[in-house]
C-alpha cells in the first residue's frame, strides 16, 4: 500500500496536477473522514467538489491570459448542465451512503453475533445449563399454546362462528337428580323456530351410529340425524350432487341419506357417481342424494349420546329427522338445538326471547307442560355462544396448565437471570477494560445483548424441537372429551410466540448488566476493587431469585398436589360394581328384522345362552342403555304406588333401564333382596330392582322391598321392587350415587315400558385375566344367531373407570410434570446461588475454621442459608397458592382448594429439596482448608 | 439517441477515468486535464459528466474518495483505485483493445496494391 501509494503521487505530480500527499494515508483517511453521516452532507459535498471543479477552471484560463468574466462564463460553458450533473452526482452519493449505512449494521451485528458466540463457547457449562433451562420453559410453553391455540383460540371450523349458539334447557330443584341441561323437545324446536325474531336460522339434530351393510359386510358408522334446516346453520355445502333440503325433511319423507366427505372417500373413493345410487341403512334402502363437503360436521354429540359416540364427531351419514310439526306435543327432550343469529342479534338478545317463550310452553304444549313441571324443574333456557357450548370447562383446564407452564418459564428465566448475573461479576475486569478503552455504555450493551440474544433464540429454536416432541405426547396422553384435539398441529401462532418469548427474554437478560442492580459500576472498577454496597445489592438479588422461584414452584406443588389428592380421592370412591374381568360391548339388532318386544328378547335371550356357554364365562348380561360410567343411560319421570303427588306437584326424573336377568352378576353389582330372572321377564312379574339411592329418596327409612314404581301415569298396575342394589356410580365417580329403577326388558302385562330393548350394552365378566380373549368367540356366537346383528364398541370394564379418571389423571399429569421441572429449576438455582456463596465466602469459611468453628457448624450454616431463602420462598409460596387454588376448585373432588394436608406436604417438600440442593456445596465448605484459604487471600 | 450509443459514450468515459486514475490517486479536474492533455483536446467531454461517472465508480467499489489538500492548499476530493477497480479496468482495456481492432480491421482502407 505504501509502495502504491508513492508511486500513485509520483506519477500524480509528473501527470496532470498536484496532489498533496494525505497525512495518514489512505487507511488513515479514510478512519478521520468516515462517510458523511446525513444525506444533508452528501449533497454539500458535492456542491463544494463542483464548486473546486469551476474554481480550478477558471484559475487555469486566468493564468492563459482570460478576464476573469471571461474565463468564469467559459468555464460554465464547459461544464454543460450544471443543475443535472449535480442532480446526479448527488443522487449516487445518497444511495451509496444508503447502501454502506446498511452494510455497517449488518457487519457490526455479525460481528457482535460472532464475538457473543465466542464468549459463550468460552463458558460451555453455563451456556449449556442456560440453554437447557430456557429450552425447557421455552418448550413446554410452546407445546401448551399450540393445544391453547388449535382448541380455545382458533374458532370453530363454520362460516361467521360468533353468531351460532347453542338452546338447551337447564333445570334443577328437587325433582332432577342429574346436574345435565336437557335438549329441545320436538315441539319446542317447532314452536322456537317459528317465533323467535333473533334466530336467523336454527336446526336440531341427534348421534347416533347406524348399520351401513354393503356386500362386503356390515359397518357401523356414525350417522347424524338432523332437520335440513341445520344445514343452513352450520353454512355446510355439498362437494357433490345436494344436501337435505325441506323436501326431504317431511313426515314419512323419502329414504335418503348425505354422505359425509371422510366416509366417501374411505368407502366410496371419492367416486360421484355414488349419488343417485341406492345404500343400505338399517336393512332400509337409502338414496344417496349428495356427498357434504369437507369439514361440514356436528360440533358436539348430542344431549344424551353414549361415550362410543364422543370418540369421533365426524359424522359419516346424513340423515333427515323428518319429525311432524303437528305430532301431539310430548315432553322428552333428546335433540341438541343449534342456531344462527340474526345480524345484529346479541345473545343476549337471543336469551330474553327465548326465555320469554319458553315460559309460554304451557299455552303453546300444555300436553307436554304443565304450569307445576315448569315450576318443580325450574324449566328453563340457556342460549349460550356455540364455542362456549363445545368447549365446557376444557377452556379452564388449559388455561390453567398454560398458566402452569408459565410458572415454569418464570422459574426458568430466574434460573438465567442468576445464571447471568454471576457470570458478570466474572466478567467485571473484562467491563472494565473495555470501559476504559472507551467503550461507553451502548457499546456495553450491544455487546451483551447480542450475546443473550444469542442464547434465548438458540433456546427458542430448541424450544420448538422439544414442543414439536411434546406435542405428540400431549395428544396421546389427552383424554377424548377434548375436543378438537385431534386438530393439535405446530402452527405459525406458537412459533411466533416462542420466538417473542425468545427475544424478550433475550433483551431482559442483555440489558440487565446495565441497571445500577445487575450494574457494571465503572467507578468501584477502576479501583479494581470490591465495591461493598455493590456486590451487597446483587447478592440481596440472586437471593431475592431464588426465592421467586420457591415461591413459584410452591404453587405449582400445591396445584399439583391437590390434583393428587383428587385423584387419590377418586379412586378410594367404590364405583358400587366390580371392573375386573369384565368386558362391555355394543350390540345391534337392526330394527327392520326385530320389532316389538317378544323377538327382541328372545334374541337376547339365546344370544346370552350361548355365551354364558362359552368357556371362562361366568355370567352375562345387559341393558338397554344404561352401564355405569360407559353409558350414561337417559332419564325419565316415574310414579310411586301409594304415594299421590301433592297438588301441583310433578313426578321427579330418575334414570331408567331396561336390563336382562344377569345384569347385576355381570357387572359385579351386590344386590339386596331376590335378582329377577328370565321366567320374571318372560312370564310378567314385573320384578323391578332399585338402587339404594333411589329408595331412599321415595321411601326414606322404609323397606323398599315389595313397593310399587312404574313410568307414565300413575295409573296401575306397578311394577314391584324384589331387590336394592348397592350405591352405584353412574355419571362419574365424582357424581353422587345413581338415583336408578332397573326394569325388566319384556313388560309386564298390560303395564307401560319405553321401547324394546334394540340396542343392548352387553357386559360379560370371565374368570379370565385377560376379559378380551373370549371376544373371537362371542363375535362367533352372534354371527351365528344372526350375521346382520352387530358388535361394537368393545372396552373393559377396568378402561371404563380408568377412562372416568382420565380428565382429573390428565391434569395431574400436566401439572405434576411441571411441578417436578418446577422443582428441579429452582434446586438447581438454589445450587448455584450456595455454591457461589460458597466460592465467595472461602477466605471467611477458612478464617471462621481457624478460629476453631467445627465442619458440622460450616455446613450448617450454609445450608442454614438455602432453608432461610426457601422458609421465606414457601411462605410466600403458601399465601400465592391460597390466592390461586380456588381457580381449580372446579377440578378438584373430595379436597378444598385450602386442603391442610397439601399446604403442609408441599412446603415440606419444598424444603427438603432446597436442603438436598445445598448438601454439595455445604460439604465443599466444610472441606476447605483454613490455611490454604487463608494464604490465597 | 438511442440507449446503446449513449452507453457505448458513458462506457468509455468510465473507461477514460478509471485509466486516469490508473496512474495515482487525484480530484476530479485533473483526471480531466490528464485526458484532454492525451486526447489533445479531441474528444470533448463536457466537464460536468465526469462527476455523475465519477460517484457511479465509487459506488460500483472501483474508486474510492477521500477529501485531501492540493498544493495550493485547496481543500479537494481525491479518487484512487481500488483493487477490484483495478482489475475491472484491466479486463475493459483488453475488451477494448480486441473491439477496436476488430473495428479497425473492417474500417481500414484497403492496402495499394
Amino acid at each position: 500500500m505504501g509502495a502504491l501509494h508513492a508511486r500513485g503521487v509520483a506519477r500524480a505530480r509528473a501527470g496532470t496536477g498536484p496532489v498533496k500527499r494525505a497525512a495518514f494515508g489512505w487507511a488513515g483517511l479514510r478512519r478521520v473522514f468516515r462517510l458523511p453521516p446525513s444525506d444533508e452532507r452528501v449533497a454539500r459535498e458535492v456542491d463544494d467538489e463542483l464548486r473546486f471543479h469551476i474554481d480550478g477552471r477558471i484559475d487555469e484560463l486566468v493564468s492563459r491570459g482570460w478576464s476573469r468574466d471571461a474565463a468564469e462564463s467559459e468555464a460554465r460553458r464547459r461544464f454543460g448542465d450544471y443543475a443535472e450533473y449535480r442532480r446526479q452526482a448527488r443522487d449516487i452519493d445518497i444511495e451509496t451512503h444508503h447502501r454502506r449505512r446498511r452494510m455497517d449494521v449488518l457487519d457490526a451485528s455479525r460481528r457482535e453475533l460472532r464475538q457473543g458466540a465466542r464468549a459463550l463457547a468460552r463458558t460451555p457449562a453455563f451456556s449449556l445449563v442456560a440453554l437447557a433451562t430456557l429450552a425447557l420453559g421455552l418448550g413446554a410453553t410452546a407445546a401448551i399454546f399450540a393445544v391453547l391455540d388449535a382448541v380455545v383460540l382458533r374458532p370453530l371450523p363454520y362460516p361467521e362462528p360468533d353468531r351460532l349458539v347453542s338452546i338447551m334447557h337447564p333445570v334443577s330443584g328437587k325433582a332432577v337428580t342429574s346436574d345435565k341441561p336437557w335438549g329441545v323437545s320436538p315441539a319446542g324446536y317447532f314452536y322456537f323456530r317459528r317465533e323467535a325474531h333473533s334466530l336467523a336460522a336454527s336446526g336440531i339434530y341427534l348421534t347416533t351410529t347406524l348399520a351401513v351393510r354393503s356386500p362386503g359386510g356390515a359397518e357401523r358408522v356414525q350417522a347424524g340425524a338432523v332437520t335440513a334446516s341445520l344445514f343452513d346453520v352450520l353454512g355446510a355445502r355439498a362437494a357433490a350432487g345436494r344436501l337435505l333440503d325441506a323436501a326431504d325433511d317431511v313426515p314419512n319423507g323419502p329414504a335418503v341419506v348425505v354422505l359425509g366427505y371422510g366416509y366417501w372417500q374411505r368407502s366410496f373413493g371419492g367416486n360421484p357417481s355414488i349419488v343417485g345410487r341406492t345404500i343400505d341403512v338399517e336393512g332400509v334402502p337409502r338414496l344417496v342424494i349428495g356427498v357434504a363437503a369437507r369439514g361440514a360436521d356436528l360440533p358436539m354429540p348430542s344431549a344424551f349420546a353414549s361415550q362410543a359416540d364422543l370418540a369421533g364427531l365426524a359424522v359419516e351419514l346424513w340423515v333427515p329427522l323428518q319429525l311432524d310439526p303437528a305430532a301431539r306435543p310430548v315432553n322428552t327432550h333428546p335433540y341438541s338445538m343449534l342456531a344462527r343469529l340474526e345480524p345484529g342479534a346479541t345473545i343476549a338478545d337471543a336469551q330474553r326471547e327465548l326465555a320469554a317463550l319458553t315460559n309460554r310452553l304451557p299455552e303453546i304444549a300444555p300436553s307436554a307442560y304443565s304450569a307445576a313441571f315448569m315450576q318443580q324443574y325450574h324449566f328453563g333456557m340457556a342460549v349460550t355462544p356455540l364455542k362456549e357450548q363445545v368447549l365446557g370447562s376444557t377452556a379452564r383446564v388449559l388455561w390453567v396448565v398454560f398458566a402452569a407452564v408459565g410458572l415454569v418459564l418464570l422459574i426458568a428465566a430466574a434460573n438465567v437471570t442468576n445464571l447471568f448475573l454471576v457470570r458478570l461479576e466474572a466478567r467485571r475486569r473484562e467491563a472494565a477494560v473495555r470501559s476504559a478503552l472507551g467503550a461507553g455504555r451502548s457499546h456495553l450493551a450491544v455487546h451483551y445483548l447480542a450475546e443473550a440474544l444469542l442464547l434465548t433464540t438458540s433456546a427458542g429454536a430448541a424450544a420448538l424441537v422439544l414442543a414439536w416432541a411434546g406435542l405428540h405426547v400431549f395428544v396421546a396422553l389427552a383424554p377424548a372429551s377434548i375436543p378438537r384435539v385431534a386438530s393439535v398441529a405446530f402452527g405459525w401462532p406458537t412459533a411466533a410466540v416462542t420466538a417473542g418469548l425468545s427475544i424478550v427474554l433475550g433483551v431482559a437478560f442483555g440489558l440487565a448488566p446495565l441497571t445500577t442492580v445487575g450494574g457494571v459500576d465503572i467507578a468501584t472498577l477502576r479501583e479494581g476493587g470490591r465495591g461493598l454496597t455493590a456486590s451487597r445489592t446483587r447478592r440481596v438479588v440472586r437471593d431475592a431469585l431464588v426465592v421467586a422461584q420457591m415461591t413459584l414452584a410452591l404453587v405449582l406443588l400445591a396445584a399439583a398436589g391437590l390434583m393428587l389428592r383428587t385423584v387419590g380421592q377418586l379412586r378410594q370412591v367404590k364405583p358400587g360394581f366390580d371392573p375386573q374381568r369384565a368386558i362391555a360391548m355394543h350390540v345391534h339388532l337392526p330394527w327392520t328384522r326385530y320389532q316389538g318386544w317378544q323377538p327382541v328378547a328372545a334374541f337376547h335371550r339365546a344370544l346370552q345362552e350361548r355365551i354364558a356357554a362359552l368357556p371362562g364365562v361366568q355370567s352375562v348380561g345387559g341393558a338397554d342403555e344404561f352401564i355405569p360410567l360407559a353409558s350414561p343411560g337417559f332419564c325419565s319421570v316415574v310414579w310411586v304406588e301409594d304415594r299421590p303427588l301433592a297438588p301441583g306437584e310433578e313426578p321427579p326424573c330418575v334414570k331408567v333401564a331396561e336390563v336382562e336377568p344377569g345384569y347385576f352378576s355381570a357387572l359385579g353389582i351386590p344386590v339386596r333382596g331376590r335378582l329377577p330372572d328370565w321366567h320374571d321377564a318372560e312370564a310378567g312379574t314385573g320384578a323391578v330392582v332399585v338402587t339404594r339411592a333411589l329408595a331412599e329418596r321415595f321411601w326414606p327409612g322404609e323397606n323398599p322391598i315389595g313397593r310399587g314404581i312404574k313410568g307414565n301415569g300413575s295409573r296401575p298396575p306397578f311394577y314391584r321392587v324384589v331387590g336394592v342394589s348397592g350405591d352405584l356410580r353412574g355419571d362419574g365417580l365424582e357424581k353422587p350415587p345413581v338415583e336408578a329403577v332397573f326394569f325388566p326388558i319384556i313388560p309386564m302385562k298390560d303395564a307401560w315400558l319405553w321401547n324394546p330393548p334394540n340396542d343392548l350394552e352387553l357386559v360379560v365378566r370371565t374368570s379370565l385375566d385377560d376379559p378380551t380373549s373370549v371376544i373371537a368367540a362371542i363375535r362367533r356366537a352372534v354371527a351365528e344367531l344372526d350375521p346382520l346383528v352387530s358388535v361394537d364398541d368393545v372396552r373393559t370394564m377396568r378402561s371404563v373407570v380408568a377412562h372416568s379418571l382420565a380428565r382429573v389423571s390428565f391434569i395431574l399429569a400436566l401439572l405434576g410434570i411441571a411441578a417436578l421441572i418446577a422443582l428441579a429449576l429452582s434446586a438447581v438455582g438454589t445450587y448455584g446461588v450456595i455454591a457461589y456463596l460458597v466460592a465467595q465466602r472461602r477466605s471467611e469459611i477458612g478464617l471462621r475454621m481457624a478460629l476453631g468453628a467445627r465442619a458440622a457448624q460450616v455446613t450448617g450454616m450454609v445450608v442454614g442459608h438455602s432453608l432461610r431463602l426457601a422458609g421465606v420462598g414457601a411462605i410466600a409460596g403458601i399465601v400465592a397458592a391460597l390466592a390461586t387454588t380456588r381457580l381449580l376448585a372446579s377440578l378438584l373432588y373430595g379436597v378444598r382448594p385450602t386442603d391442610p394436608l397439601t399446604f403442609v406436604a408441599a412446603p415440606a417438600f419444598l424444603l427438603a429439596v432446597a436442603a438436598l440442593a445445598s448438601m454439595a456445596p455445604a460439604r465443599r465448605a466444610a472441606r476447605v482448608d483454613p490455611v490454604e484459604a487463608l494464604r490465597a487471600e | 439517441m438511442p440507449a446503446s450509443e449513449l452507453d457505448v459514450v458513458r462506457g468509455t468515459l468510465d473507461l477514460l477515468v478509471l485509466r486516469a486514475l490508473s496512474w495515482g490517486p487525484m480530484h476530479g479536474l485533473a483526471a480531466l486535464r490528464w485526458i484532454e492533455d492525451r486526447t489533445r483536446g479531441e474528444l470533448q467531454i463536457e466537464d460536468g459528466a465526469l462527476y455523475p461517472a465519477l460517484h457511479r465508480l465509487e459506488q460500483k467499489g472501483w474508486l474510492e474518495s477521500v477529501w485531501g489538500y492540493t498544493d495550493a492548499g485547496r481543500r479537494a476530493r481525491f479518487y484512487q483505485l481500488t483493487a477490484p477497480g483495478r482489475r475491472h479496468l484491466a479486463a475493459e482495456l483488453s475488451r477494448w483493445e480486441r473491439y477496436t481492432r476488430a473495428v479497425s480491421r473492417v474500417l481500414e482502407p484497403e492496402p495499394a496494391r
